[in-house]
């Protein structure tokens, strides 16, 4: 590359290293590729939220590994290893709240990333495909979350487990197999525990793993969608690489995610309640505050009955992300301007209010209910 | 037709050079420049907008000589080659090299025939590896999902421990279980009894004795219609919570479940929330001395009819 600066004529060690390995893998070029990508109309804090998500889960991947040495998946010691993470091993209480707000602010940075593609039209042709396995990516958190979350073998863990597979149970036709095949038998136990923990640390890793690789390849051959304004010239001129003006903006974001994931940690760390038993005692059962919406939903008198819980528990959520599927094949507008999208724009915020409004009410019910 | 590297270039009144690099926008992937070595002056960079004509090897332009000449040389530094930026697709839209690259095929490979066959037999091998293992692998997970019930009496206390009539008493007991391999465990579980009177016992069973029975349609218990004394499986009917006994603002004293609000009366009927059925009876006998025995059972939750998996 002519370009290059020219080396000085004694190369260091480094340098001599450096050089041995670029001309048999090319480490150059790959970097060079990986960083020189044009961002049609510049860099935005807008556009943080994928890598943000990278180094989110790198981070629960991390923490997660550390939390297996003392951690065991059994019914008889589960509670008490947790117990021990906490309480005894030094840091414990760090990891283990880290790795619980870490799976918050996961779920944080899913939604805004989704709203973000949604608001920027972002998942119109070319990039159908990106956005579908985007979905999928977001099952997978979802799944990692409702898994994660029986871990720790306490009365909350069993109790969130305890419905969301009743839950399951309600899907037609294989409901029932589903709920015995998550639960290994008709009620949870250590063969819940087990499978649980297999599909939390083997199985949803490498899905995600594989999936987020697969996201990232089309998102290149796609390329960057840019803003939804401005014409060609104007976003010519604004123009830039990912390296360095983005990657300094996701790498702020990182920043400010891991500092905020740590003050949570710090000042709320996990708590946990009772060990597991099938009797509730005072405990009120809540899942965690990112399903409270649908938990409030099937309080409803409308999602009453078993037609009515089935519309509640799957009908509903299931055409929601039917649709979201369908998004791209149904919106072959190639308009991407939010504002010249009424339709879009209006779901779009009926869908947060909705999700606002059910979290604030189950948030006031819990008033009544002692 | 784009232009093709070097190509001689023309201007209105001379030939000035040869075509020796494209510059293109890596937005639109449109040609924005062309780069003419200049015969013994120096490279030059020309704009598309001034390019009237292009040919198979001269590309024809609407300056002069002194015109191109008098455009600023160009600077290569302020470019990087196709090869260190990532632009997808940009290959789709270029074709300005001179000609194709080429490397010779194979002998052993010229000529083979059935490589469709070959490529669909790949696939069926990858099958006969596959299949035989789909139907072990889902018989080696489902191991533990079926079990039979059991239909053994636990003993779970004492009815002089109910204080009211018509009114809610947990009482707790511990189950022992057996999962797998594992050692027996005890799990704690709870029932509520009701000592009922006439009125709530005759809502309960409508003026029939209550019948359970197994997997076999054999009767394992029949509840008795007269016997006041009724337990109610832990387990709301609408998704599975721990219901409790409380004080209802309106309703009076009332089965509340706090995960999604299902309230009952003394008898198990739904008066509000969703739940689609009424509390659970389970069977119990009670002796004379006032212990209570029961046959611990679950029922399926958020179904109108009773499915036993417990």
């Amino acid at each position: 590359m002519s370009h290059t600066p020219p080396t000085s004529p004694q190369p260091t060690i480094i340098e001599k290293v450096f050089d041995f390995v670029d001309e048999r893998v090319g480490l150059k070029l790959l970097a060079a590729k990986m960083l020189n990508e044009p961002v049609p109309g510049g860099s935005r804090w807008a556009y943080v939220f994928g890598s943000v998500l990278l180094f989110i889960f790198i981070m629960q991947a991390v923490t997660g590994v550390l939390l297996m040495f003392y951690y065991v998946p059994t019914a008889d010691h589960a509670y008490a290893s947790t117990q021990y993470i906490l309480h005894d091993v030094d840091y414990g209480w760090f990891l283990l709240s880290y790795h619980f707000w870490g799976s918050t602010a996961m779920v944080v940075c899913v939604f805004a990333h989704m709203s973000q593609v949604f608001l920027w039209g972002a998942y119109k042709k070319p990039r159908e495909l990106i956005w579908l396995v985007g979905l999928a990516l977001f099952g997978i958190v979802m799944g990692f979350g409702f898994t994660g979350y029986l871990l720790p073998w306490d009365q909350r863990a069993y109790w969130a487990t305890t419905v969301g597979v009743e839950i399951m149970d309600k899907t037609p036709l294989v409901g029932d197999f589903m709920a015995r095949f998550l639960k290994g038998g008709a009620t949870p136990g250590q063969m819940t525990l087990s499978r649980f923990f297999v599909i939390h640390v083997m199985v949803l890793p490498a899905a995600l793993m594989g999936l987020a690789g697969l996201h990232l390849f089309l998102f290149r051959s796609a390329g960057p969608a840019g803003p939804f304004r401005g014409t060609p010239e104007e976003l010519k001129v604004k123009t830039d690489y990912f390296f360095p003006r983005q990657i300094w903006k996701d790498i702020v974001g990182m920043a400010v995610v891991f500092a905020c994931i740590c003050a949570l940690a710090f000042w709320e760390p996990v708590v946990l309640l009772e060990e597991a038993t099938p009797d509730p005692g005072d405990y009120h059962p809540e899942p965690e505050w990112y399903f409270l919406f649908l938990f409030q939903l099937l309080r409803l008198k409308m999602f009453s009955g078993e037609f009515g819980q089935f519309l509640g528990a799957m009908a509903v959520p299931g055409a929601f992300m039917a649709l979201l599927a369908a998004l791209p094949f149904i919106d072959r507008d190639p308009e991407r301007n939010i504002f010249k999208r009424p339709i879009a724009l209006i779901g779009w915020v009926v869908v947060m209010a909705a999700i606002l409004i059910f979290t604030v009410s189950a948030i006031i019910n819990r008033e009544f209910l002692d | 037709m784009q232009p093709k590297l070097k190509s001689r270039v023309r201007c209105e009144d001379q030939d000035i050079g040869v075509l020796t690099k494209v510059i293109v926008d890596p937005l639109s992937h449109e040609l924005s420049h062309l780069v003419v070595s200049v015969n013994g002056a120096g490279e030059r960079q020309v704009p598309m907008g001034t390019v009237q004509n292009v040919t198979d090897d001269l590309v024809q332009l609407r300056l002069s000589s002194s015109e191109v000449m008098a455009l600023p040389p160009f600077k290569r530094d302020d470019y990087v080659t196709t090869h260190e930026v990532e632009i997808p697709h940009l290959e789709d839209h270029l074709h300005v090299t001179s000609g194709e690259v080429l490397v010779p095929i194979p002998d052993l490979e010229k000529n083979v025939k059935r490589r469709t066959f070959f490529a669909s037999l790949t696939h069926v091998v990858g099958l006969f590896i596959g299949l035989p293992l789909a139907f072990p692998v889902l018989k080696y997970l489902m191991k533990p999902m079926y079990s039979p019930f059991d239909n053994n009496w636990l003993k779970i206390g004492n009815v002089g421990k109910i204080k009211a009539d018509d009114a809610g008493t947990q009482f707790k007991f511990k189950r022992k279980i057996k999962e797998a391999y594992l050692p027996e465990a005890e799990i704690e579980k709870n029932v509520w009894i009701l000592k009922a009177t006439p009125a709530v016992l005759e809502k309960v069973y409508q003026g029939k004795d209550m019948e359970f029975r197994d997997a076999t349609g054999k009767t394992i218990w029949t509840n008795k219609k007269d016997i006041p004394y009724v337990a109610f499986s832990g387990k709301c009917p609408h998704l599975g919570c721990g219901f409790k006994w409380r004080q209802h603002k309106v309703l009076g004293q009332v089965f509340l479940c706090p995960c999604h609000l299902s309230i009952y009366d003394a008898s198990g009927k739904v008066l509000d929330g969703p739940a689609p059925r009424p509390l659970d009876p389970l069977p119990i006998q009670v002796s004379a001395s006032g212990e209570v025995q029961i046959i611990d059972m679950e029922f399926k939750a958020g179904t109108k009819s009773q499915t036993r998996i417990v």
